[in-house]
């Protein structure tokens, strides 16, 4: 396996973020010439798994190692991470009309571990009318065979990844995702591929001089249906904490501890919960 | 079917009396039409309770033998099960309990209700 290593580019709240929401969104950071040439070259060879793409050291510079995708990925997954092995195009053609369809890749586990990523990178513009992946924000954090969420359908807090072209999203591979009703005409491409970590992991990514543990954002923005805030909260701690290779000092207390009252625990200079080791 | 059966003989006796009429078979018609085999209807809501009150965040469609997809979430039919039994439809499933008892995990959209509607 080939590896890869350059700078990583995400703070820890980055990081943090990540962990809570399970992707990250990268718009147009790939140029439009190269996703001209991607096009280009999915027509020519409009199979699932393009893997000829591999052997095009203009498409591994400039999309598997572009800066900003690398350096996220290179934060998340530690120097050295290994790269793709093989390339797919969810190349569909619209208008179509998508029933249900939500399901995580194959192999999923709910864990904690960040061990590779599943990426996935738009050539051109996939606006609401081409059907862009949608995907459930936090569902990597859920317990459920994608046999058993074949029943399911619409879902009021699930994101559709409208994004310009050159976009690539890097998510957790468990997270729970689908295709969306395309409502254009057209062929849409979708590339996806996956990074493998090599090292173990350690925080060693952008370091902010002003973060501080004790009063991290672990909450996400709005109430989250399924699972109660300090759990939301727990959760992401918990896959933070493993990306610091700092899990086994960590045990939650629950109540309303450390991650959930962070912010408000520090204004009072007491944060019960926080591992001491970590303070 | 019964109904259907009494229409025809009436129909045939109005024939023999030269009575018969388009208004008469229409009607034979619209009683075919009403013993049309109903079908289900069926109504998948994920709820963040197990109250029938509860506020539904996933909601999957079948009508007519179709799977549809909802609108937008604004334009959902139903906001809670109770919405939906005031529109008559008819719980055949609650949440599974068994499947919330365990607080470490959550398990799929958690709390899901299943309803149903002949038509």
């Amino acid at each position: 396996m080939k590896t890869y290593d350059c700078k990583p580019t995400l703070t820890d709240q980055q990081i943090i973020e990540f962990c809570k929401y399970g992707y990250l969104m990268l718009e147009a950071v790939v140029p439009d010439e190269i996703n001209k040439r991607v096009i280009a070259f999915c027509d020519v060879h409009p199979e699932g798994n393009p893997n000829d793409f591999l052997k095009e050291a203009w498409f591994v510079d400039e999309v598997l190692c572009n800066v900003l995708a690398a350096g996220a990925v290179r934060s998340l997954l530690g120097r050295d991470f290994g790269m793709p092995l093989t390339i797919s195009n969810h190349r569909v053609h619209c208008p179509r009309t998508v029933n249900g369809g939500w399901h995580r890749d194959d192999g999923s586990q709910q864990v904690p571990k960040v061990n590779y990523l599943q990426v996935f990178y738009y050539p051109q513009a996939a606006p609401l009318e081409m059907g862009p992946t949608e995907l459930l924000p936090g569902s990597h954090h859920l317990s459920t065979s994608s046999h058993f969420m074949k029943h399911l359908d619409a879902i009021a807090d699930a994101h559709k990844t409208a994004a310009p072209a050159g976009s690539i999203f890097i998510t957790v591979y468990s997270i729970w995702h689908r295709a969306s009703t395309a409502t254009a005409a057209g062929i849409r491409n979708l590339i996806k591929y996956t990074y493998w970590r090599t090292v173990a992991p350690t925080r060693d990514w952008v370091i902010d001089p002003a973060f501080r543990l004790e009063n991290a954002d672990f909450a996400t923005g709005s109430p989250e249906p399924r699972r109660d805030w300090s759990r939301v909260c727990h959760d992401a701690a918990r896959m933070y904490l493993w990306l610091r290779g700092e899990l086994d000092n960590y045990e939650w207390i629950g109540g309303l501890a450390w991650p959930a009252t962070a912010t408000a625990a520090q204004a009072k200079g007491f944060c019960p919960g926080l591992p001491t080791d970590l303070a | 079917m019964q109904k259907i059966k009494q229409q025809i003989e009436q129909c045939i006796e109005a024939l023999r009396q030269g009575e018969l009429t388009e208004a008469d078979l229409s009607a034979v018609l619209d009683a075919l039409d009403e013993t049309k085999p109903k079908r289900q209807n069926l109504l998948y809501l994920q709820t963040g309770g197990t109250s029938v009150g509860s506020g539904a965040h996933g909601c999957t469609m079948v009508v007519d033998g179709q799977i549809t997809e909802p609108p937008d979430q604004d334009n959902w039919p139903y906001n809670s099960p109770i919405d939906a039994m005031r529109d008559g439809w008819r719980i055949i499933e609650f949440p599974n309990l068994a499947l919330l008892m365990d607080e470490s995990r959550t398990y799929g959209l958690g709390c899901e209700f299943i309803l149903e509607k002949w038509e």
